[in-house]
């Protein structure tokens, strides 16, 4: 099961599920991290820690903690 | 139209998620008369109006902080959205204008789904219209309309197109529905289910696939249509890119580069404090020179009264002691707007959050913690945005270390003693020590409270940053102006009568009981009989008196009860320490016509009342400056600390802490640099 936080950078794929365990899952769906949605790993800042992604033609920055929570197809 | 409308004027608030042009359509509104207002028990701010005359329409606008989702996520979120349910002074809302940012449309259509599922009248404010445009899109707003149930109306923000069809509809929805029947909102997205915010973002994705037209096929073919037969290929492919702004991307490989963001951000930080310097230096030599000649005239005109030396001493040379630094906080407001509305703050924040959470801080601790080198006020309310309890009362915590624009007229005045007046840059490189000691030393102290986190800060939380990198823009200058000018005045206005009020207190304390003293002035010079009086009058002084009861604390640092009663004085507020400096050695009738040189000259003067040392040495004066970079004295800001941790503990911890802090190491900086041969 791939996460978020193991894309490299340009490399884009699919969300397939949101982990609703996690404490930040209500937040990070708000901001449009939905399944069915196509995200690349755009940054990261020098520390490799937040990641800075594109989705829906915008950039979100979120912990790369918070990135495990996005699982990809 | 009705007599209870001409009595009641409606209420429209205007909703949105951040970026989404809400503040922009609320400016188009008002006009420029608009006020600020904070929401009641907290500090949350809104800003209200009338609708400007123009538009011939009689209703009040509110415009509220930016949301993202009904569902509250901080501290902040959680008034903001309580209010639009009911703000306790305006009340509830008649009509709810959300603004969506159509080149955002499925993200910013959550808020407004939600407004109108709780059952928010609602009209819809489509902005960034010009931007779809030219990715060669657009929306239907029929189509929207009829999809929402709701009205919608495209407006832009820039030339105010659409403006008047906007308010033409909230004329209808006011203007011919009676104002007794406001509808009553209920909460239904507190803890919203996973499910559920699927659902919505389910209708929302298969409405943004009927409502977006491409321009090239209009009137033919909808997008959907054109989907429909790709959809096999990619399932998520949907009208144009679905890549951010492309300028943004560019420049980010630059300022998020791994190898270079850093450097830059640096660079970036490095700018803003060497302006605040140097850009706002020849502007406060202006207010100098300005009050240094008023404090002159009114003295030569009311000559050696009580009441001349009130105005000139008291009130006009002690408020122009800190108005003196007016240019450096209007500076630093100023590049902090600019920094802000072009986009780089957000990603500011990005940089820096992995060193700030090993400290137990936030990324988002990073705005606050530079609004601290303005002022400690507005940097404790923007510490509102972290949604995580510990990380924001950590903030809180140690903000009042950030080293305020309060300090720098007393660093001025210090650095300006220990440097000679042709070496300039050399109080400049002081002052970069200051600042890097001040903020290594704040660090250092939130480390350690974090380690004491269970007694001291005692909140555990879940700890998060998530945070959207908005798309590069030129900054409205016009816009950062005003909010700039707006900061200061409200500066003004806050700190002024505290300011004033003291400066005349400390006048009263330095010049009563023995207004004037019988002493034999035979034989002397008339300037020498003027000295001669003033001294005697300051040493039977009322602040003589209280000074001599901090005589036993001053002792140890070096001090007489002089220094003592301005530091009591700068408790209130640090800048009037250098005013209270100012008055107790009463620097005015020099042929001096500059405040700064002439309490320079008195204090290379000032011998120690107890030991008859000179009172201002190289030791005495560093350890003066490690006092305040640590120390815990403005009043306002333990006003403002308590009332947004929500009781006495933090602030009460800060005071102990800071100043017993500063207290020891300026003895050990006193006592260290006296054993290594400084004077």
């Amino acid at each position: 099961m791939k996460t978020a936080s193991e894309l490299n950078f340009g490399e884009k794929a699919i969300i397939s599920d949101i982990d609703n365990s996690h404490p930040s899952f209500r937040r990070i769906l708000e901001i449009g991290f939905t399944p069915g949605q196509e995200i690349e790993l755009i940054n990261s800042s020098a520390f490799n820690d937040p990641l800075a992604f594109s989705l829906r033609g915008t950039l979100i920055a979120i912990r790369r903690h918070e990135a495990d929570c996005i699982i990809l197809s | 139209m009705n007599d209870s409308l001409v009595e009641k004027a409606q209420l429209i608030t205007l909703v949105g998620p951040p970026n989404s042009g809400k503040t922009t359509l609320f400016n188009l509104l008002s006009g420029k008369n608009f006020k600020t207002v904070n929401y009641p028990g907290s500090t949350v701010e809104y800003s209200t109006c009338k609708i400007q005359a123009k538009f011939g329409l009689t209703a009040d606008i509110l415009d509220s902080p930016g949301i993202i989702s009904l569902n509250p996520n901080s501290p902040d979120e959680l008034v903001s959205i309580n209010s639009l349910y009911h703000h306790p002074q305006f009340g509830s809302p008649h009509l709810v204008i959300a603004t969506v940012d159509v080149s955002q449309l499925s993200r910013h259509l959550l808020l407004s789904k939600q407004l109108i599922e709780s059952g928010f009248e609602v009209i819809v404010a489509l902005t960034m219209n010009d931007i779809l445009l030219k990715r060669g899109y657009k929306v239907d707003e029929n189509k929207l309309s009829e999809a929402l149930g709701c009205t919608v109306v495209s407006i832009n923000g820039r030339t105010g197109a659409g403006v008047e069809k906007l308010l033409s509809c909230v004329r209808n929805k006011i203007e011919f529905e009676n104002s007794d029947q406001i509808k009553t909102p209920k909460k239904v997205f507190d803890n919203i289910s996973k499910e559920k915010l699927l659902n919505i973002y389910k209708e929302i994705e298969e409405i943004e696939n009927q409502v977006i037209q491409s321009i090239a096929d209009e009137g033919t073919t909808n997008i959907n249509s054109a989907n429909q037969q790709l959809k096999i290929l990619n399932p998520t492919l949907k009208y144009g890119s679905n890549r951010p702004d492309a300028l943004t991307l560019k420049i980010d490989k630059y300022l998020l580069s791994r190898r270079w963001g850093l450097v830059f951000f640096f660079l970036i930080m490095a700018f803003i404090f060497t302006s605040i310097f140097w850009i706002a230096d020849p502007f406060m030599g202006l207010v100098d020179e300005l009050f240094g000649s008023l404090s002159a005239l009114t003295s030569s005109y009311f000559g050696a009264t009580w009441y001349g030396d009130l105005i000139s001493d008291g009130i006009i040379n002690g408020t122009g002691s800190v108005l003196i630094f007016l240019p450096q906080i209007l500076i630093l407001f100023l590049i902090l707007g600019l920094l802000e509305d072009t986009g780089y703050l957000a990603r500011g924040a990005m940089l820096i959050d992995k060193p700030l959470s090993k400290i137990g801080l936030n990324g988002k601790s990073f705005v606050p913690m530079l609004s601290g080198f303005a002022c400690s006020i507005p940097a404790m309310l923007a510490a509102r945005t972290i949604s995580n309890r510990r990380e924001r009362l950590l903030t809180i915590f140690i903000i009042p270390l950030m080293s305020c624009s309060a300090r720098l007229p007393v660093y001025a005045l210090l650095l300006g003693f220990l440097t000679p007046s042709d070496k300039l840059w050399l109080a400049g490189l002081g002052l970069a020590v200051i600042y890097i000691g001040s903020i290594i030393g704040s660090l250092v102290v939130a480390a350690v409270i974090n380690k004491f986190n269970k007694s001291i800060i005692k909140a555990e939380d879940n700890s998060s940053f998530i945070l959207e990198l908005p798309a590069y823009r030129l900054p409205k200058a016009k816009v950062v102006l005003r909010n700039s000018f707006e900061n200061v005045k409200q500066y003004i206005y806050k700190a002024g009568p505290i300011i004033l009020g003291l400066s005349i207190a400390i006048w009263f304390l330095t010049y009563f009981p023995n207004h004037s003293p019988q002493i034999n002035t035979n034989g002397l010079s008339k300037n020498e009989a003027v000295q001669l009086i003033k001294s005697e009058r300051l040493s039977t002084s009322y602040a003589a008196d209280l000074g001599k009861l901090v005589q036993p604390i001053m002792s140890p640092i070096g001090m007489d009860w002089r220094v003592g009663v301005s530091l009591i004085a700068a408790f209130a507020a640090r800048e009037v320490f250098v005013s209270s400096l100012a008055m107790i050695f009463r620097v005015t009738d020099d042929e001096d016509d500059n405040i700064q040189s002439s309490i320079l000259y008195a204090m290379h003067n000032a011998k120690n009342e107890e030991t008859g040392k000179p009172l201002f040495t190289v030791s005495t004066i560093i350890g003066l400056i490690v006092f305040f970079i640590f120390a815990m004295q403005c009043l306002s800001t333990v006003a403002v600390s308590k009332k947004e941790t929500g009781g006495w503990r933090i602030p009460i911890l800060q005071i102990i802490i800071f100043t017993s802090t500063a207290y020891i190491l300026t003895i050990i900086t006193v006592n260290l640099l006296k054993l290594a041969g400084f004077s």
